[in-house]
């Protein structure tokens, strides 16, 4: 079930694998996250905009409002003056030499001690009071030229004229009409008024700042009355009425906004909410894409991995399979291989009893057919146990092997072909700590291979030498060599270069000199040779090794 | 010639045959018995110098019967032709002389036989 092992690492890839495109995730998302809060900034900034200009309008509706009813209010206030001062024209014209009517009239349209009213008229070159009321100069006495220059306007135009007329530190407002109480006379009425006068005008418009102009413009000498003494008003509304003959001008402006300091900021309120819900959205949008991107990214992980989950289980199937028929294979063969040990055996015996029977008598074609018996039989014994160590792995059993002796012994079992020269180096003390018929099976097999390798003769060389807790064992043939590709697969069972043989023999090598704690490697160069070299454990360390 | 008495115990006639015919030739007393019980009465009635036995027996194996061995037991040469593990470790620890995978090298079996003789002989010479 190792095969199940296989499937940790496949994930731990798969979540390797899926880490690594996230860099061009961020990156979209990023942008994403970027596209959103420019559009909602966008909207957020345009929508506070909007607002901001609504809100102008809504003040500039309302201050032209109350501007239009302040003026409304004004333009009541001196609508009946040029009536009154008709009026009063007629009443002086019939009144004549009896001023007496025309000053129980006068004192009606009088309101307070400011106020006065007079009647001029020409006198020689200038122009004299002939009526007067209230605050108002003596009768007979001449106007001063200002209030000629006025007169003569009321007397060129039909209607009622106004003007503000500076006297000393007073001022007056002034009204005229022409023609009232004869030709050439002017009938007037004049109030006094101060600073005071000025903040009454305010009235119930605190919360405007006014100037009143007795002009169709804001000109300075026209002033009549201000709420502030900041002239003239900046960003307000004019508004226009007529009194008498003449336009007036009511210009406005808020100190305060009328629509209210909470509507004056709404703007920034839209902005700053807006911002605040751009950046909350935006956070919402970028956690729902991560969240999507990471549940993309899981689920092809996941199915990623589920992938490789299956195909190492068909795998692990597939393996189980093919171990289960090498299994069968290999208990087939170790039993056969069992069962063939016992005769081959027995005919070694009878081979080693007929030579030694027919001792020196015997002839020399019995000698090479023995000799021919012999080499095929530990051909034979050599291909089964090959069969039987791959098969069965069995673990070696480690005692003190002298390598002389057995070297010997593996070169008596297979003497050199005719046109071999073996040359035999190994020094006397090595002795290795090992299974003795195991290595004995791994130099037979190098042996023989050596051999197979020079089919045109050569020198095998056989050396081992121990050095410190190693000892190394060299089989070194001048055969035909090895090319990279064949000798990157001797190692794998059942691969073979020879006509003869299973392909057993160098997979057993490697798996009993593994089982030892040992190494081999080779060196091979073709047409000149190859030098297998395997490395095992000396024996002096026997004491060492956990029993 | 030596005149080390050799008990052969293996089922194999062939097998016990051929490997009593060589130490015959090479000097040696040979007997043989062809299963366990056979090789314990063997051994408990003869002296041998030598047991050259196979492992796997019907019966008893070669393990078992070299742990019934009288005392001193002789030397004990166990042949197998099987990689029964745990039955050749057993024998390791029951004293085996030596072990030795069947097919062997004739010259090999020889030379342990020759050892195991004089080893038994060295013994006996101590314990006397």
């Amino acid at each position: 079930m190792t095969a199940w092992g296989i499937g940790k690492p496949a994930v731990a890839e798969a979540t390797d694998r899926a880490r690594t495109p996230r860099k061009p995730v961020r990156m979209r998302l990023r942008l994403i996250s970027a596209v959103t809060l420019a559009v909602l900034g966008g909207a957020v900034v345009a929508s506070s905009l909007v607002v901001h200009n609504v809100i102008q309008d809504q003040e500039r509706v309302l201050l032209q409002e109350r501007a239009g009813e302040a003026a409304s209010v004004l333009a009541g206030a001196f609508a009946g003056v040029q009536d009154s001062l008709e009026l009063l024209g007629t009443l002086a014209l019939t009144d004549q030499g009896h001023p007496s009517l025309f000053a129980s009239a006068a004192r009606l349209v009088i309101t307070t001690k400011n106020e006065g009213v007079l009647v001029t008229a020409r006198h020689g070159t200038g122009m004299a009071v002939t009526a007067a009321a209230g605050n108002a100069p003596a009768v007979g006495q001449a106007i001063p030229a200002d209030q000629e220059q006025m007169a003569r306007r009321a007397l060129s135009t039909t209607g009622m004229v106004s003007a503000v007329l500076p006297d000393g530190s007073r001022r007056w407002l002034a009204f005229a009409v022409g023609n009232a109480a004869g030709p050439g006379t002017v009938v007037w009425e004049r109030a006094a008024f101060s600073a005071a006068t000025s903040a009454q005008l305010a009235g119930p418009w605190g919360d405007l700042n006014l100037a009143l102009y007795l002009s169709s413009r804001p000109e300075p000498a026209a002033l009549l009355a201000a709420t502030t003494s900041k002239l003239p008003l900046a960003g307000g509304t004019a508004y226009r009425f007529t009194v008498g003959a003449e336009t007036w001008l009511l210009v406005a402006s808020t100190p305060t906004p009328l629509v209210g300091t909470l509507a004056q900021n709404t703007p920034w309120l839209v902005l700053g909410i807006g911002v605040l819900l751009a950046v909350l959205v935006t956070t919402v949008v970028e956690a729902q894409s991560r969240r999507r991107d990471y549940a993309a990214a899981l689920v092809e992980e996941r199915t990623t991995s589920l992938r490789r989950a299956v195909t190492d289980l068909e795998q692990a199937q597939a393996q189980l399979v093919r171990q289960e028929k090498l299994a069968a294979m290999g208990q087939l063969a170790s039993t056969v291989g069992h069962e063939l040990r016992n005769p081959l055996a027995v005919i070694m015996n009878v081979l080693y009893l007929l030579e030694t029977m027919a001792g020196a008598g015997a002839s020399e074609a019995m000698r090479r057919h023995l000799a021919t018996a012999k080499r095929e039989t530990s051909a034979a014994a050599l291909i089964v146990s090959d069969l039987l160590d791959y098969a069965s792995g069995r673990a070696p059993m480690p005692a003190p092997v002298p390598l002389a002796d057995l070297v010997a012994e593996v070169l008596s079992v297979v003497p050199p072909p005719t046109g071999v020269e073996v040359v035999q180096r190994v020094e006397p003390d090595t002795v290795i700590n090992a299974d003795r018929d195991q290595i004995r099976q791994v130099l037979l097999n190098l042996i023989t291979n050596g051999y197979d390798a020079m089919p045109d003769g050569g020198v095998l060389d056989v050396s081992a030498r121990s050095s410190g807790d190693s000892a190394r064992i060299t089989v070194t043939d001048t055969g035909m060599g090895m090319d990279e590709e064949t000798k990157a697969s001797i190692f794998t069972p059942f691969y073979t270069t020879k006509l003869r043989g299973i392909g057993l023999g160098l997979a057993v090598i490697k798996r009993v000199v593994d089982a030892h704690g040992g190494t081999i490697s080779v060196q091979s160069t073709p047409s000149v040779g190859t030098s297998f070299t395997v490395t095992l454990c000396a024996a002096h360390t026997m004491a060492s090794l956990p029993p | 010639m030596t005149g080390f008495a050799v008990l052969v115990v293996d089922d194999e006639p062939g097998m016990r045959d051929t490997l009593m015919a060589i130490l015959e030739i090479h000097g040696y007393r040979v007997s043989s018995a062809p299963d366990g019980d056979t090789a314990v009465t063997a051994v408990r009635e003869g002296a041998f110098d030598v047991v050259v036995m196979d492992v796997r027996m019907p019966g008893r194996d070669g393990v078992s019967v070299l742990e019934e061995m009288g005392d001193p037991p002789p030397n004990v040469i166990l042949m197998t032709a099987y990689a029964q593990e745990e039955r050749l470790r057993a024998a390791v620890n029951a004293n085996a002389f030596a072990v030795v995978h069947k097919p062997f090298d004739m010259r090999r079996m020889l030379r342990l036989v020759a050892d195991a003789s004089r080893a038994f002989q060295n013994v006996s010479e101590v314990t006397q």
